[in-house]
């Protein structure tokens, strides 16, 4: 069957919530989420190459940039205000605050759910690790330095919560 | 981005019966990471999209063979390979030119067919897949065909497949005892678009060469074969022979000049990264590396 031009309602779980949503076919996800009043994930490049719009989309990140809306049917969508929703803030986000791996903020949400991303899938990343994984988010504070000791203190926060 | 349709079809077949030969407006999207900017730049203008994203799910497996043949489905993401055992078993050359293939949100979401058909010159999988002797499988409306990653390029981000013909499977023969290296080289930030991308896949038994594949990419426009070269590397490898293979692909190459160096520079690029690119897949050290 083919949709026509017009809107499409789109049923998927957005921070472990089932919703649904009007949208247009030519919507990309970060256009989607702004309608729920979800501004983490913001557009800046726009090319895939920056991550201030990262989004996890079924447990894996993506650039929300470059993902349309009308691909989310069905996903389960996680954006960082999920993470500190039960009111305290994710180890992760803590490291971020307590190294200083900020100054304007605008990359800060992609970085944090990359990380949160990285320490799932690998506890003890190295530097080359984290510089790897972390290759394609920009700062363009620089605050570079900041955010791989936050990666590395979060991974002992991490390792703390989880042996107890 | 201008509106368009989506329409999702079940099966690749009716995929196929939905993109029609003669409407350069619909366009089959799998991942959509280069769609979307060609359609965001306004490039490309779509009426309809037919996504590939609800079709069998055996389209995005990755199997090998008994005999090392692998199978990967059309719609398999680029990660997926990255991390797939089978890939790392049958051709882990393809694994390591994923590390740096642009970022892990791009391949995340960015399918082996879509990466195929794009056909940017500057991309990393296809001169790998022709190195390596892997052939697609494509289906259309009236017949199925198998085309040699290598011929599947007609030129620059452009492919022999019609409109409504589609990726189903990119087939990677047994290796064997082959081995293979690709190197790129960008000229900007590590992260950039190559300059320059060369993969070479080799049978030897010592010094002697029995078959060898040399591919260039990035500097040309579409991946090349330089044969001279990989006929000079079948006298057999020294430091003499890798200097003239290097000579010899630089000369025939068919290098051409764009933002990432001018063609007399990524000729020089070419003879030295030939060299290496051998070098690496025999874990030969470079003179260099002999001198320290
Ligand atoms: C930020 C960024 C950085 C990148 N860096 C690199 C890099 O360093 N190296 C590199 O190699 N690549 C790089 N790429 C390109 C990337 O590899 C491609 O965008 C991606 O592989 C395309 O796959 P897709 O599934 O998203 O394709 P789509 O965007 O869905 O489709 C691409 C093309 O293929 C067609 N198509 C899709 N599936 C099929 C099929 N099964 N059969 C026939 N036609 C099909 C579509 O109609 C379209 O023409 C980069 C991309 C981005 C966004
Ligand atoms: S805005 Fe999406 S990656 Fe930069
Ligand atoms: S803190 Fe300003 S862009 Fe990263």
């Amino acid at each position: 069957m083919v949709p026509t031009a017009a809107q499409q309602t789109i049923r998927f779980t957005l921070n472990g919530k089932p919703v649904e949503a009007r949208i247009l076919p030519h919507h990309n996800l970060v256009e989607m989420l702004q309608d729920f009043g979800l501004f983490g994930a913001r557009e800046s490049c726009g090319q895939g190459l920056c991550g201030c719009c990262t989004v996890l989309v079924n447990g894996n990140a993506v650039s929300g940039c470059l993902y349309l809306a009308a691909f989310i049917d069905g996903a389960d969508v996680v954006t960082v205000e999920h993470l500190a929703s039960a009111g305290t803030l994710s180890p992760v986000q803590e490291a971020f605050l307590e190294t200083g791996a900020f100054q304007c903020g605008f990359c800060t949400p992609g970085f944090v759910l990359m990380v949160h991303q990285l320490l799932d899938r690998n506890p003890e990343p190295t530097e080359e690790d984290i510089r790897h994984y972390l290759s394609g988010n920009l700062c363009r504070c620089a605050s570079y330095r900041e955010i791989i000791q936050a990666v590395r203190s979060a991974a002992e926060k991490r390792k703390s919560c989880a042996t107890g | 981005m201008m509106p368009f349709e989506i329409a999702e079809p079940r099966s690749l077949r009716e995929a196929i019966g939905l993109l029609g030969r003669d409407d350069p407006s619909v366009r089959p999207i799998a991942g959509g990471t280069a769609l979307m900017l060609m359609m965001k730049a306004g490039v490309f203008r779509p009426t309809r999209l037919v996504s590939l994203r609800s079709i069998e799910p055996a389209f995005a497996r990755t199997t090998l063979g008994a005999e090392g043949e692998l199978r990967i489905g059309a719609l398999a993401s680029l990660s997926s390979l990255e991390h797939s055992q089978a890939v790392l078993n049958g051709a882990p050359v393809i694994a390591k030119a994923l590390r740096t293939l642009s970022n892990v949100r791009v391949r995340n979401v960015a399918t082996v067919g879509g990466h195929l058909a794009h056909a940017d010159p500057h991309m990393d999988l296809p001169p790998v897949l022709i190195a390596l002797g892997a052939r697609v499988s494509v289906l259309g409306p009236s017949c199925d065909r198998l085309i040699p990653v290598e011929n599947l390029f007609a030129g620059y981000y452009e492919t022999v497949l019609a409109r409504d013909e589609l990726i189903a499977e990119l087939i990677v023969p047994p290796q064997g005892g082959r081995r293979a290296a690709y190197l790129k080289c960008t000229t900007r930030s590590a992260d950039d678009w190559p300059a320059l991308g060369v993969a070479v896949a080799l049978d030897t038994d010592g010094t002697a060469v029995h078959e060898a594949r040399i591919v260039i990419s990035a500097a040309t426009h579409k991946p090349t074969r330089p044969v001279a070269a990989e006929a000079i590397l079948r006298d057999g490898i020294s430091d003499a022979v890798l200097r003239r293979a290097g000579a010899a692909a630089a000369e025939e190459a068919g290098v051409i000049s764009d933002t990432h160096g001018s063609a007399a520079y990524k000729r020089q690029l070419v003879r030295v990264y030939v060299e290496r690119a051998v070098r690496a897949a025999l874990a030969i050290p470079t003179g260099k590396q002999r001198r320290a």
